[in-house]
């Protein structure tokens, strides 16, 4: 035992450390703690890269995304990211020794405001999927109404996370149609569905398949007064009508596209937006605006009355950690990228888009051209071999995508056989396209 | 040591107006040609800011932001201790922050591969038998917990009557909001004169109505709850769950465990227990683990190993389905795997020795000064009340900023009145507690007026929390 501990241990009249644990009976003491002994910094390093080494990412041709874009992150923002004042703070429970992360953030709430059109946005939700359940809550709160519209269109993944965030509320989920020729939303389908019990209607663009919804504009005069949740790619919103220009009423979205490593799926960022008159009912931290001592602008966590520290079981939702250092990338991100900079990686994105479906028809065996509807990042593709035999093929020729279209969207699957979902991001050049082109002819 | 945070008048991103030179590649498609005309955008506000602006605005707003790496911030039940900096290193590495949640799996083998040592370790350090890494906080944790009571009690036909969740008066907030969450019905009872569990008043309410009991032990007072074995076998007998909050793990790592003590469920917070940095307020990190009879009831995927080779597996047959996006917040795991493998069984029990003498050592002199209710043998936290000082405990938190360390949790829980929640965690020598107890002790020095003007030495003086409710402003414009 070090000097130190003697000396504190004698400061309190206790002989051992086992004193400190007097009050943990016997019978309840571990027996047997089968965890390795501890490692040098050295070896452990050395073990993380050899673990690291068993994935493969370099020297690879990603057309990987469907909700997690390859895009390009300005080395600015892991820098800003990395400080440990931002890195190692805790929720900024005292604002005056805090300002910093809570400015950050009152600025985040600003930025994606903007993006959004939206009048107010929460400090941040845990990920894009969870957001979109909170939502869905959120909107039960609102109005009390027990179905949910949502497009059948929707990743399974995503109904699942809803599933199970309603399972407490006897909520009920109904699926509205698609447009087959389009693409879109099926506004009749939509309109049929619409009726007094239905608390909000979940609409998406870009849509589970990729394709920028034009249908979507005419959301608010198909479901009157039911609330409109809108689950969208905050890096198309660069080119892209936000939300906000069409009645949306809670606007959610996954930021990881804003300056956030892919890192298997985690952390990512959960954005929410909502309307001013849904503030009250809205879950998650938000930053407000004050005034110190001396009358000058600072930054307070506020409206901590709909939180679980001050209201229990009866607060808003159960949300405590969020996701605050991914927010203040995302402010960095479009920050640095500006107005003219988010536009042109959306433009970019949509041009590649444009290059992928050009390379897919022009190789025989490959439709690329499921649907009239226009595509942004993400498109389905047919193809006579399998998506799994597509995949590994691929993946020979150093090449990552086909993501299953069956993974996503199982229930849609005997529609859209053998078909697998590539993406593009800004990132991608002629020499990818090229690359993908001869791989695809080597194996028609 | 005096103390003076950085003070700028910093303004807002928009309000610096220093032109964007962002480069992206160029286009020679036409936007319409692109995207639909009846989507286009017309308007779009952002920044126009050059990036050594945008770097120089958050370097400034980071210097007014306290953090573990400044000083100690024994925040009660946060658990701050010292983020290790090799797991900042490790976190970086490209082969695992460059992977994508859905390519092919034998693509991503070595992230599989952390995963599933991850599962093994947190099992072994809480004895249970399954687990899911994928909650991303531990209140996320907590619901996915309540759920899969929900699904369990479901299955075995009593959900109909098991409507309500009991959980002590002195619980973190987020137990009762999972709860309702999960749609049920929130019974609080009181804790004893010994702040432990009071087994009257739980026998009163266990019933065939009652769904789970969730507590943590040590409980928010830093009270080892040595009760917990019969609490578990009355629950138990009542037909109910056992859950465990385990935002207060850091006390009893390598001593006892949820397992032993007879828990069902159990959530970790990698933040806490093992150190991966909080950022702010987040990202967190909460698995979940459970009894074998459990197992099938855990959210998909879990990793697997068959013959050497890892896999995403979605057998579970009763599953609750998914609470997140992919896997979990797999930078913490891989964090939270540096930090065990690093520290080991055996650096993991020192530092759970260490977290509890810190905690008792400042107990025992604070409490010459202050009132410390209920038991004086701590584990990882001490609640203390500033009553009978005549200083309000927020006062004298201001007084402690001011200082250059952070404040502990005032105002909570909420069964002392006027109190202080303080947990110095394993990350604090000798000298750290005796200047921090210093400080709490010159607060007292100063009278009530002098400590209403705390702080003076920050970013900010006091700030006016009710102007911000009443005159709501959430965004700059």
């Amino acid at each position: 035992m070090s000097d130190e501990r003697s000396a504190m241990l004698e400061a309190m009249n206790m002989k051992s450390v086992d004193d400190l644990f007097s009050d943990v009976p016997a019978n309840m003491r571990k027996k047997s703690f089968r965890i390795p002994k501890g490692i040098s910094e050295y070896d452990l390093i050395e073990e993380a890269r050899k673990n690291a080494a068993m994935n493969r990412y370099e020297g690879y041709r990603k057309f990987l995304g469907c909700g997690i874009y390859d895009r390009i992150i300005p080395s600015s923002v892991d820098s800003l990211i990395s400080r440990s004042e931002f890195l190692t703070s805790y929720t900024p429970y005292q604002p005056e020794i805090s300002q910093g992360m809570l400015q950050s953030l009152f600025e985040y709430q600003s930025l994606i405001s903007d993006l959004m059109g939206m009048d107010a946005t929460n400090a941040s939700m845990y990920d894009g999927y969870s957001a979109l359940a909170e939502a869905v809550r959120m909107a039960f709160r609102i109005n009390g109404k027990t179905e949910v519209l949502i497009p059948e269109t929707l990743y399974s993944g995503k109904v699942k996370v809803i599933e199970s965030y309603i399972m407490g509320l006897g909520l009920k989920l109904v699926r509205y149609r698609y447009e087959k020729g389009s693409g879109f939303m099926d506004l009749e389908d939509l309109s049929k569905k619409i009726n007094d019990n239905v608390s909000s209607v979940v609409v998406e663009n870009p849509n589970g398949f990729g394709i920028l919804d034009e249908n979507i504009t005419r959301t608010r005069e198909t479901v009157g007064n039911a609330l409109i949740i809108s689950y969208v790619d905050p890096v198309s919103l660069g080119l892209i009508k936000p939300p906000g220009e069409y009645d949306c009423d809670i606007a959610v979205a996954e930021g990881q596209s804003l300056g956030i490593h892919k890192s298997l799926g985690g952390p990512l960022l959960g954005i929410m937006s909502f309307k001013k008159e849904h503030v009250r009912k809205s879950p998650g931290r938000i930053i407000g605006e004050s005034v110190d001592a001396d009358g000058r602008k600072a930054y307070v966590m506020t409206l901590q009355t709909r939180e679980q520290h001050i209201r229990r079981e009866k607060a808003m939702s159960n949300i405590c950690s969020n996701q605050a250092l991914m927010a203040v990338a995302a402010s960095a991100y479009l920050s640095i990228l500006g107005k003219s900079g988010l536009r042109n990686v959306a433009l970019r994105t949509a041009s590649n888009m444009k290059r992928l479906i050009e390379t897919f028809r022009s190789v025989k065996g490959y439709n690329p051209d499921l649907f009239s509807g226009r595509h942004f990042s993400d498109l389905p593709v047919q193809s006579r071999i399998s998506s799994e035999d597509l995949r590994k093929r691929l993946l020979e020729k150093n090449i990552q995508g086909a993501i299953p279209f069956d993974s996503l969207l199982p229930d849609l699957s005997r529609t859209y056989g053998n078909t697998s979902f590539f993406s593009v991001t800004e990132k991608h050049n002629a020499d990818d396209f090229s690359a993908l082109k001869s791989a695809l002819e080597e194996f028609k | 040591m005096t103390y003076h945070q950085a003070k700028y008048d910093e303004p807002l991103i928009k309000d610096i107006h220093s032109g964007t030179d962002y480069k992206v590649p160029a286009v020679s498609d036409k936007e319409e040609e692109l995207i639909p005309r009846s989507l286009a955008r017309q308007t779009l506000n952002l920044p126009d800011v050059a990036e050594f602006d945008v770097v120089r605005h958050y370097t400034r707003l980071s210097q007014m932001n306290f953090s573990v790496d400044i000083g100690t911030y024994p925040l009660g039940s946060c658990t701050m201790k010292f983020n290790p900096k090799f797991a900042d290193s490790i976190s970086q590495i490209s082969g695992f922050s460059e992977t994508h949640p859905l390519q092919d799996q034998g693509s991503i083998q070595g992230s599989l591969k952390i995963m599933y040592e991850l599962q093994e370790y947190l099992k072994e350090i809480s004895d249970m038998d399954a687990i899911t890494l994928q909650p991303l906080a531990g209140a996320q944790g907590e619901f996915t917990g309540i759920l899969i009571v929900r699904k369990y009690l479901e299955d075995i036909g009593e959900l109909g009557k098991r409507t309500e969740v009991i959980i002590p008066d002195s619980a973190h907030g987020t137990n009762p909001a999972s709860a309702a969450m999960a749609g049920f019905d929130v019974v609080e009872i009181p804790s004893d004169s010994n702040g432990m569990v009071d087994i009257e008043a739980l026998e009163a309410v266990l019933s065939d109505r009652t769904a789970a009991f969730m507590i943590t032990n040590p409980n928010t007072l830093g009270i080892f709850d040595r009760n917990i074995v019969k609490i578990s076998e009355m629950v138990h007998k009542a037909g109910a769950l056992l859950y465990y909050d385990g935002a207060n793990f850091n006390a009893i790592v390598g001593i006892t465990s949820p397992g032993i003590m007879g828990f069902d469920i159990v959530h970790y917070n990698l933040h806490k227990t093992f150190a991966t940095p909080h950022g702010g307020g987040g990202p967190g990190s909460g698995p979940v683990a459970v009894k074998a009879y459990l197992k099938e009831y855990l959210p998909v995927p879990v990793v697997s190993m068959e013959n050497g080779r890892y896999f995403l597996d979605y057998s579970a047959k009763k599953t609750i389905g998914k609470v997140a996006s992919y896997y979990g917040a797999f930078n913490m795991l891989l964090r939270a795997w540096a930090f065990i493998r690093f520290h080991g069984s055996d650096g993991l029990l020192n530092n759970t020795q260490k977290a509890v003498l810190n905690a008792n050592y400042l107990s025992n002199r604070l409490s010459k000064t202050f009132t410390i209710p209920f038991s004086p043998l701590k584990k990882h936290e001490l609640v203390l009340s500033t009553e009978k000082t005549g200083k309000r405990a927020l006062d004298i938190g201001k007084y402690i900023i001011d200082q250059g360390v952070h404040a502990p949790t005032v105002y909570f829980p909420l069964i002392v009145h006027e109190d202080m929640m303080i947990e110095p965690t394993e990350s604090a020598s000798r000298d750290d507690l005796d200047r921090y107890a210093m400080i709490m002790e010159d607060a007292l020095k100063e009278d009530v007026e002098q400590l209403k003007k705390r702080p003076l030495n920050l970013g900010s003086r006091r700030i006016d929390e009710v102007k911000a409710a009443r005159d709501l402003k959430l965004k700059w414009n």
